[in-house]
């Protein structure tokens, strides 16, 4: 396929935290908003005179700094984030929106509040609980906590707008952040995908990371770029798989994966777009605020959602993923020392191929992935075995 | 009566020695020890057990919601 | 076999004939009738010559002098296993009882061995301190009887009361029993891990390695936390009697334990109400809706049990746990300020979690009362009930004290007198009852307040509470423990040790992974005390024969 115009520009930007973008949207005085959980609404983040960074940090191998504060028995994942705050590397944020959704995560936020740890003058850290259920209780419980810990306090400490008319214009331009996002992530539900899932998983993880009105001119090219791009007649991927699990924000893993011979078409996991990128709706009689809060209540397929029908309405969610993108398998990862991923990975190897008959390769990562020589193995064998077991119902049939 | 009662207190005090005598030299540890435990455990590796990856699960649960306001 | 015959009568002809007469002849026979009848003294015990290698049975039991010998025997050993009899006789009767004993692993291995649990917990104690330990230890088994009777008897996959099992409400053991008090007339709600997981690891660590193996088994990694690993571990062995038509769950106290009932969800299958704590209890606006969550929990059981919410019966029982409450509050005021408190680290920390997460039980009042008695005679007559303290000890983060046996080692070994524990400080509160709001209030925070909630999980400012709890009970010395698989507390583990530094604090760091023995065994750990003993505070054991032995394959 054509490289897409705007993939390297993407990529630039994805390789530290305060890239141009960030650079460009703080000298013309916006605030910089970080957060790590989607359950921080980023369109909250994103209201006029401030903008949000789901926070990462590529690149961090080595986080020795981090361990003596964390331990080296939590997920890489947050101690990389510590780390690269130790070092310096989150210095441009003015405020830290956090959740208590994870430990680990929670904890580095909590290094944050307590330590000195960014060095601006502004910074404080704030701290939204989030209901673990989907019910009126719930929703009413996290649009007081939105209001109080994140609204109020944005008003309080920054002068920001957070009337109803600023939250509308935040969601009209977040919603067409999603629209695009969509439409371009639709073309990987043809039989021959005209996007690969690492160039997916870029540009979603731009449109995360960079003040979404700075990125929206190279997200509206791309589409329409997308439009007329055409696959490869002879494609280079052998099956296509749905990625789920937790916290991804390396595209570098998907790329792993589809050298390996799996297309991933469709991503569930924490920096996916699936779900994550479906447009808010205000309904007639709701305040913006209460629609932001049932939208990501409702959304959400996070494993800490714990009634009974959610629990086993997210293995569905799967199921219907893997069948409106075509999907051959699933791939389901965890981070080291993920809790809720491990759990969930441990069900879903189980019941995704016993009851809905969606072949699933179980795996264990790194936040970086320095052991790619076990991943490539098991997703070659995997890609194998997907294969043998098409060829096979090819002849059955 | 009398016989009967010197015979009962003599075999309450056989009875209490031999107690004595399991607490103080821990019989009764070593006997769970050494003879129970390893007993019992072989008899529950035997017991038939459901296989938990054939467990069901079901898509169809409620959501238990409730009006309390 | 043959060989080893002939070897121990070796030995034997040879210790006679190495035998000095002399030896006789010298022995000081005042001090052998002395500590005869007051048995020896603490430093003169050398208890560690007791084991037997690797098994921690014991070649003989310990020799307390005759008052207290006798009275271990007479009103520890044997009225334990007499009352054993009697309360499963109550509980629900011998064919149940062998029911469940032939069905589940958890019973069998694990209970049978309790007086060992007692030996453990209460070794060297004398007087006063011996006898209000055992109680505590004492409670605590008849409770796990009664649990696990009403658990066989209403077991309907092996043979138990369909009736019973209608009766029946399963909960989390980390959801508050209080939550079920306004149907206690008509139903029980026994929690679904305390038995069979919780108490069994105390009693016997054997047992929970095999469920931590059977999570494994079907790909769970081995990183998450081994308590909830084993507990998901129960399920995924079938070895979960089926005694409850419903249950309740919580998020308390980790991610963990949230993932836990997922799989546990599969396993059971049947109507799951979530009831989750905020994150966040110290703000205030969470309260209302952790408030309506107990609310809704209430209805799920009304709707289950058809049996409408009686207001009058939770009042009735909360004033009765308010009173176990206020007598928790004056022994915290006897230990902390003074050196009569005759409950040891162990019996104090077990019963109070035990208490109060289970809710009120008439064995609780009912011991409460005895060793009130003892309280106040200790405080009367002043008796120094571990005369031998060189350092009073707080103990924090994710506790294995229980598992690890270190706490009553620790004194006879060191001197080191653990005086409370954070498990013990976390409902630290009485509810209100004088109305429904109140009470409701009172109850979400109580429920907020859970146990590891507070002072692990939730919410960094709280763990460090430890400074203000040292200063309360006049510890010089911190046990911190450290959970290698708490995600919580490792994550706070640079700050600690800055802190520590920063104040000049001892404290101890002691690695364990709550029950599982494999990732750091009790000679670990007694190893790392050992060596910060001699290293770091130059003291001299005040029994060396527990400095180093082998309990490798103990209970």
């Amino acid at each position: 396929m054509r490289d897409l115009k705007h993939l390297i520009e993407f990529e630039d930007l994805l390789q530290q935290a305060n890239n141009d973008l960030v650079k460009q949207a703080r000298s013309e005085g916006k605030r910089a908003l970080g957060y790590t959980c989607s359950f921080m609404p980023e369109v909250l983040l994103d209201l006029p005179g401030c903008f949000g960074v789901r926070l990462r940090a590529p690149g961090c191998v080595s986080p020795d700094m981090a361990t003596y504060y964390m331990s080296g028995r939590t997920c890489h994942y947050g101690r990389s984030l510590m780390e690269r705050a130790l070092e310096g590397g989150f210095n441009f944020l003015d405020a830290q929106m956090a959740t208590e959704t994870c430990t680990v995560t929670c904890r580095f936020q909590e290094h944050l509040q307590r330590m000195d740890v960014i060095q601006n003058p502004d910074f404080f850290c704030e701290f939204c609980d989030v209901p673990f259920k989907k019910t009126e209780n719930s929703l009413l419980h996290y649009k007081t906590q939105l209001q109080a810990h994140v609204l109020d306090k944005l008003k309080e400490k920054f002068g920001i707008d957070t009337s109803d008319e600023a939250l509308i214009k935040a969601i009209e331009e977040h919603n067409e952040v999603c629209r695009l996002i969509t439409e371009i992530g639709s073309y990987r539900k043809l039989d021959n995908p005209t996007i690969t899932g690492y160039e997916f998983h870029v540009i979603n993880l731009v449109t995360m990371v960079c003040p979404k009105y700075l990125i929206l001119p190279a997200l509206r090219e791309t589409a329409e770029e997308m439009k007329t791009r055409k696959a490869d007649p002879k494609p280079n991927w052998r099956i296509k798989v749905v990625l789920a699990g937790a916290e991804n924000d390396m595209p570098e893993f998907t790329n792993l994966i589809e050298s390996c011979g799996a297309l991933v078409v469709a991503d569930r996991h924490c920096y996916g777009s699936l779900p994550g990128r479906e447009e808010i709706v205000i309904k007639e009689g709701e305040t913006p605020l209460a629609a932001i809060a049932r939208h990501y209540i409702e959304y959400s397929c996070c494993p800490r959602f714990m009634p009974q029908d959610v629990m086993r309405g997210r293995k569905q969610y799967i199921a219907d993923l893997c069948k409106e993108y075509k999907a051959d398998g699933l791939i389901v990862e965890s981070n080291k020392f993920c809790e809720y991923w491990s759990y969930e990975r441990t069900i879903d190897a189980v019941v995704l191929p016993r009851d809905f008959g969606i072949p699933t390769c179980s795996i264990e990562k790194e936040y970086v992935n320095s052991a790619s020589g076990q991943l490539r193995t098991r997703f070659q064998a995997f890609v194998e075995s997907v294969e043998i077991k098409k060829l096979q119902e090819g002849e059955g049939a | 009566m009398k016989k009967f009662f010197k015979k009962l207190i003599k075999l309450g005090l056989l009875v209490y020695g031999v107690l004595f005598t399991v607490f103080y030299f821990d019989l009764d540890g070593k006997l769970l020890f050494y003879v129970v435990e390893p007993f019992l455990v072989k008899h529950y590796d035997s017991v038939k057990r459901k296989d938990p990856l054939k467990a069901v699960y079901g898509m169809d649960k409620p959501n238990y919601e409730y009006d309390v306001k | 076999m043959k060989l080893n015959i002939l070897e121990k009568v070796k030995n034997v002809a040879k210790s006679i004939s190495e035998f000095d007469v002399n030896k006789l002849k010298e022995a000081d026979y005042k001090k052998l009738a002395k500590d005869f009848v007051y048995g020896k003294p603490h430093g003169e015990r050398r208890l560690g010559d007791l084991y037997l290698p690797k098994t921690g049975l014991y070649k003989h039991r310990e020799w307390r002098g005759l008052k207290d010998t006798f009275y271990y025997f007479n009103m520890i050993w044997l009225y334990n296993y007499a009352h054993m009899v009697t309360d499963i006789m109550k509980y629900g009767g011998l064919p149940a009882f062998v029911r469940g004993l032939w069905r589940y692993r958890w019973m069998g291995q694990t209970y049978l061995p309790v007086m060992h649990w007692f030996d453990r917990g209460l070794e060297g104690l004398r007087g006063e301190a011996l006898r209000a330990s055992a109680w505590h230890y004492r409670a605590m088994t008849s409770e796990t009887i009664r649990q696990f009777m009403r658990m066989f008897a209403a077991d309907v996959s092996n043979g138990g009361s369909k009736e019973l099992h209608d009766h029946t409400l399963a909960h989390d053991e980390t959801v508050w029993g209080g939550i079920f008090y306004p149907w206690r007339n008509n139903f029980d709600d026994v929690p679904l891990q305390m038995i069979p997981y919780f108490v069994t690891c105390h009693v016997n660590n054997h047992t929970v390695l095999h469920y931590i193996d059977a999570v494994q088994s079907i790909g769970l990694p081995g990183d998450p936390c081994p308590m909830c690993q084993a507990e998901a571990g129960i399920f995924v062995d079938d070895d979960m009697p089926d005694y409850y038509p419903a249950f309740v769950t919580s998020n308390e106290a980790c991610d963990g334990s949230v993932a836990t009932s997922v799989l546990q969800d599969w396993m059971i299958n049947k109507p799951l109400f979530a009831m989750p704590q905020p994150m966040q209890f110290d703000d205030p606006l969470v309260l209302e809706h952790c408030e309506r969550e107990i609310e809704e929990c209430w209805k799920f059981i009304e709707e289950q049990t058809g049996q409408p919410f009686n207001f009058e019966l939770l009042k009735e029982y909360l004033e009765k746990q308010n009173k176990l409450q206020e007598f928790e509050w004056e022994k915290w005021d006897v230990a902390a300020n003074t050196n009569y408190y005759p409950i040891n680290g162990v019996a104090q920390a077990l019963y109070r979690i035990y208490q109060s997460q289970d809710g009120y039980r008439d064995i609780w009042a009912e011991t409460d009362k005895k060793v009130r008695k003892i309280l106040n005679k200790v405080v009367e007559k002043k008796i120094d009930s571990f005369p031998l303290t060189r350092h009073r000890v707080i103990a924090w983060s994710c506790a294995p004290l229980y598992y690890s046996n270190w706490c009553t080692w620790a004194y006879n070994c060191w001197g080191l007198n653990c005086i409370i524990n954070r498990d013990s400080l976390m409902f630290d509160m009485t509810i209100r009852t004088d109305t429904y709001e109140n009470c409701l209030h009172d109850m979400a925070v109580y429920h907020e307040w859970a146990p590891m909630r507070r002072m692990a999980v939730g919410g960094m400012h709280h763990i460090f509470e430890l400074w203000d709890y040292m200063e309360r009970f006049h510890c010089d010395m911190v046990m911190m423990y450290d959970q290698l698989q708490c995600k919580g507390m490792q994550g706070v583990h640079g700050l600690f040790e800055d802190e520590f530094r920063a104040r000049n604090i001892h404290a101890i760091w002691m690695p364990h992974a709550l029950p599982d023995k494999r990732v750091v065994s009790r000679a670990e750990i007694r190893q790392i005390v050992n060596d910060y003993m001699t290293t770091v505070m130059h003291e001299e054991p005040l029994d060396p024969s527990l400095l180093d032995f082998d309990d490798g394959e103990s209970w």
